[in-house]
């Protein structure tokens, strides 16, 4: 067994169907953009029966799903948007349970569970906030959010303006200078931003599965030296261990998702607010 | 291992495109209605605040007027129970006084009438000692006296004891 084919396997994308191609880039059905689209619709079904539904469980859940609006709304959203909170919370919201969703429907692994009921569709499951292509997608609508919500709250002059940021009391031909300047340090500073974001996500989300996948490994490492040392020994060791990283990635998960809302808040709120 | 690093441009934009739809979605159907109960219950919470605020204010109001009128009015009752107190005082005074005046104008009377009852009883007694006298000077002498000369010496008796008492 190679390490590489078992890393590839399950952590990459696998595609599953062309759909088709645009100026040479494909639109494929892959296995990352099924398990997003299941997360998608699960989250809205569950959502919605949170909100709309009448029974005792789902008063619970909404109760649960309400806590972490109000958290969300009164100590991210509100004080980093200040009075634009609300016309953004929306996006906020579905960005952090999406980003949640994705991550903890990685820990099921659900491609061997439908291996071991014998069906014959596997491409499924996996974490999707383990793709760079998945979390740079992400990263780019906090850009757009970002563009379109400065461009909303100050105009397109006042967008500009905020991007060149100079002081107000320099000589005209220095601004003439530094405005140029500034509008690329800002530039890149945008880029920066957004190429964090994405690798933060999907590094977190990646190195988890990496762990497990490397104690799994060790069981067949130390297993092609000597097989009872690799079922008794590494075995138990590399089970305990994968456990112990599986509640890490529980936590990491929960983390994750809130750290990408926060910071996409805070990148959106600093450029909503002029310098 | 590349292929982990190189994002697929197509996942990218599947992934813009499902997240987008995705969000409009769930701001029509979850996260909509679940913002607008929210924002009511705490206008509701808000309103019910206020005005069991706006009440507390109300019934300290009442309570601070209350206490300013009961102030107003042990200020007047005692001014009242003061007021009285001094007409009580003013009226017994008067009444002592009034009382100490008939009482001495009462004993003035009685002495005037208790001198004038000696007086007359002296006169009667005179009299009566002085017919006794006559009386026994008339057996003394075995002689009846003329009771018109009797009158006379009595009334010149009387009138001589009463120059004597003048002097």
């Amino acid at each position: 067994m190679n390490m590489d084919h078992v890393l590839a396997h399950h952590l990459l994308d696998h595609k599953i169907a062309d759909l088709f191609s645009l100026h040479g880039i494909a639109f494929a059905l892959s296995k990352h953009l099924l398990t997003m689209w299941i997360v998608g619709i699960g989250l809205l079904a569950i959502l919605s029966y949170a909100v709309h539904g009448k029974g005792e469980f789902a008063k619970i859940l909404r109760h649960a799903v309400e806590v972490i609006v109000l958290y969300l709304r009164d100590e991210v959203v509100e004080p980093l948007l200040g009075h634009d909170a609300h016309k953004y919370l929306h996006y906020f919201l579905s960005l952090f349970f999406f980003i949640l969703g994705c991550n903890y429907f990685g820990l099921i692994p659900l491609g061997d569970i439908l291996r071991a009921l014998h069906i014959p569709f596997t491409d499924v499951g996996g974490t999707a906030t383990g793709n760079i292509g998945v979390t740079a997608g992400l990263a780019l609508c906090t850009l757009g959010l970002i563009v379109v919500g400065s461009v909303r709250a100050l105009g397109p002059v006042g967008f500009i303006k905020n991007f060149m940021p100079v002081p107000a009391d320099l000589h005209w031909s220095m601004k003439i200078v530094l405005m140029p300047l500034m509008g690329v340090i800002e530039l890149i500073g945008l880029v920066v931003k957004i190429f964090a974001l994405t690798v933060r996500l999907f590094a977190n989300m990646i190195a988890g599965h990496i762990v497990i996948l490397g104690f799994f490994s060790l069981i067949f490492i130390i297993g092609s030296a000597s097989q009872h040392l690799g079922i008794f020994a590494a075995g138990p060791f590399a089970l305990g261990m994968v456990t112990f990283v599986n509640f890490l990635e529980i936590l990491v998960g929960l983390l994750q998702a809130f750290i990408f809302t926060l910071l996409t808040a805070v990148f959106v709120g600093s450029m909503l607010h002029a310098h | 291992m590349d292929k982990l690093l190189s994002p697929d441009i197509g996942l990218m934009i599947w992934t813009i495109f499902s997240f987008l739809i995705l969000v409009f979605l769930l701001r029509a159907f979850a996260w909509g209605p679940l913002l607008a109960s929210i924002d009511a219950r705490d206008n509701a919470l808000r309103e019910e605040r206020e005005r069991a605020e706006k009440a507390r204010e109300e019934s300290e109001k009442i309570q601070r007027d209350l206490e300013a009128r009961l102030a107003v009015a042990a200020e007047e009752a005692k001014g009242i129970v003061g007021q009285a107190s001094k007409d009580a005082e003013a009226l017994r005074s008067r009444l002592k006084a009034d009382a100490e005046d008939e009482a001495r104008g009462m004993i003035d009377k009685t002495r005037v009438q208790l001198e004038d009852e000696k007086n007359k009883l002296i006169g009667e007694l005179r009299r009566e000692v002085a017919d006794l006298s006559l009386t026994a000077a008339e057996r003394l002498i075995k002689k009846s006296v003329d009771p018109s000369v009797k009158k006379t010496v009595m009334d010149d008796f009387f009138s001589e004891l009463e120059k004597q008492k003048a002097a």
